[in-house]
């Protein structure tokens, strides 16, 4: 499935949901990121995050079924491109 | 749903905190924005560029089951890291090894990979000739030749046989593809665009075979029709043999006939025609959509993509080695 | 051939499955639906842990044994196809009876579902229902390779892809 990920996370402990989803997902901006998981990654990456966060944190995961469904629109810069051709 | 990455820039790939961290590098050294690569999401690596790197990341690619396959300036192929096999199944290995040495097991199985090649050649020979591309005269001799494919007793005169429906085959491209002329296959180095073209795509289609290998139990350098040896993984030719007039030449047809592909798109050497880096990209991306690309497969009823098509393929001559299920190889029904 | 208590379970399940298993032609690594129950298996009682051991058969790992009352609990996703994690669980038992350990008994448990079930081991009557599907195992993985089930029991199998991939 095709995921968009935010957090708001307190700065303490920013560092390692970083690394974290960067294993996972592409960044794309500041505590966004988005890309294709299968359930038992997301699974897993939610198990991870869960170990991370602690009160007044918070994630969100938008999912789509596919990509094909999600319109994306960059407006001013994109910050990171996620194309698999570097 | 991993994904294949591509690196045509230079620069430096490392581990970084568990996952893959890129840094490109551009002429005068300068370090560009970093990317990370989310290791979750990678299934290979195709390098073009120059890559620096250290063993620890090849430690932690190997640990993760990620291939890297390696291309010089010229576009040629040099070599993969394979990591090491994490399925293995002894039994298979030795029906594997035996279907090799009994003469009759394997050259039943090498006439099976010509046949089905041979099909999928005519069936893109057919599809041109509903196009109004006059290619019956090859679809003629190459029915002809095929039905000499089952009275082979021999690797050799096999190889013969594949040799001559190719070069017909081949004696089609002119017809199908007039924007570039093309007098038959020259390997070592291509001189003209066309077979610029058809090597690069036939050892990418190789590489991509070989990666579908990798996540089966069969021995990759263990092979039936090519013999082994000719190359470190000579299963992967044989696998695809099948492949090659599916992926490969379609793609070929389909990039020249859109003019996605055009003469400003290679560059001559000395007695060599070779892609420029804008030409091996549009390749590659295509090449990449192609295999992601999906079709509804008749026999599991659900929509599956060209790679796992290869896939599916390996599983087939799993079977036919464990003499589960006799292996037909996969023919084009569109 | 060991018989494993995976085996015990195929055989419940799958002879085809099993014979496959046995010739370690395996799928367990793509398999999303295994993944899952690990991931289950290890994040839904992370103190349980602390408080019981892990236990080395040889031939088979259990994750959580109470030495204390003998119990071993074996975690599920889904109570489907309970019958072989009963038969797989029943084999536990059967290992640990014969290396000694008095009156064991097994608790599986389907956290998503919130059931608990338990096994008890009888050693007059188990004893000679495990040893007859040890025995058909073996029969099994001598034999060539059984039949497909019915398509439609495969579709959430792991192999099947590789059972149905045919032309």
């Amino acid at each position: 499935m095709y995921i968009i990920l935010v957090y708001d996370i307190n700065t303490k402990r920013g560092g390692k949901m970083l690394k974290l989803c960067r294993k996972y997902l592409n960044w794309i901006q500041n505590s966004v990121f988005e890309g294709e998981l299968t359930n038992i990654q997301l699974e897993n990456l939610k198990a991870d995050a869960n170990e991370i966060m602690q009160e007044g944190d918070s994630l969100i995961i938008f999912n789509n079924k596919s990509k094909k469904w999600l319109n994306k629109e960059i407006i001013g810069q994109e910050k990171s491109s996620i194309n698999n051709f570097l | 749903m991993k994904k294949s990455f591509y690196l045509f820039n230079p620069g430096r790939l490392s581990r970084k905190d568990n996952t893959l961290k890129f840094v490109p590098v551009d002429e005068n050294v300068n370090e560009g924005q970093a990317r990370y690569l989310p290791i979750e999401q990678v299934a290979n690596l195709y390098v073009f560029g120059s890559l620096d790197a250290n063993s620890a990341l090849y430690n932690f690619l190997g640990k993760n089951g990620i291939g890297v396959h390696f291309f010089d300036y010229y576009e040629h192929y040099t070599g993969s890291f394979y990591p090491k096999e994490y399925l293995q199944a002894g039994q298979l290995h030795v029906q594997q090894s035996l279907h090799y040495s009994d003469p009759m097991k394997r050259i039943t199985l090498a006439q099976e990979f010509i046949n089905v090649g041979a099909f999928n050649m005519l069936k893109n020979l057919k599809y041109y000739q509903n196009r109004n591309k006059n290619t019956a005269e090859e679809i003629l001799i190459i029915e002809e030749l095929i039905k000499q494919i089952n009275h082979t007793t021999k690797v050799d005169e096999l190889m013969g046989i594949e040799g001559n429906i190719r070069q017909v085959y081949y004696s089609a491209f002119n017809k199908i593809i007039p924007t570039f002329p093309f007098n038959g296959r020259e390997r070592q180095p291509p001189t003209d665009p066309i077979n610029a073209l058809i090597s690069f795509c036939n050892m990418i289609c190789y590489t991509a075979c070989l990666d579908m290998l990798y996540h089966t139990q069969l021995d990759p350098t263990i092979s039936f029709l090519h013999e082994p040896g000719v190359r470190r993984y000579s299963l992967a030719l044989d696998v695809a043999e099948i492949f090659k007039p599916i992926l490969v030449d379609r793609l070929i047809f389909s990039l020249v006939n859109k003019k996605h592909i055009q003469v400003k798109h290679f560059r001559n050497e000395v007695n060599a025609c070779l892609l420029k880096e804008s030409g091996r990209k549009i390749v590659m991306k295509a090449w990449d959509d192609k295999l992601t690309d999906t079709i509804k497969h008749r026999k599991l009823g659900r929509h599956v993509s060209y790679k796992h098509l290869i896939k599916l393929e390996c599983y087939k001559l799993s079977k036919h080695l464990m003499s589960i299920e006799q292996y037909q190889g996969f023919k084009t029904w569109w | 051939m060991t018989i494993t208590p995976t085996i015990v379970s195929y055989l419940h399940l799958c002879h085809r499955k099993l014979w496959l298993h046995a010739h370690h032609l395996r799928m367990e690594s793509t398999s999303e639906l295994v993944a899952e129950g690990k991931l289950i298996g290890e994040t839904t009682y992370p103190q349980r842990a602390l408080k019981w051991q892990e236990l080395d058969l040889g031939i088979a790992k259990i994750d959580f044994f109470d030495p204390k009352s003998n119990t071993i609990h074996e975690i599920k996703k889904s109570n489907k196809k309970s019958f072989a994690h009963n038969a797989q669980v029943k084999y536990y038992l059967y290992l640990l009876h014969k290396i000694g350990i008095a009156e064991p008994t097994a608790i599986i448990e389907y956290p998503k579902l919130r059931i608990t079930k338990t096994v008890d081991w009888d050693t007059e009557e188990d004893q000679d229902l495990v040893e007859s599907w040890i025995n058909q195992a073996d029969t099994i993985i001598k034999g060539t390779c059984p039949d497909r089930l019915q398509i439609s029991k495969c579709k959430k199998c792991s192999y099947f892809d590789f059972c149905w991939s045919g032309e």
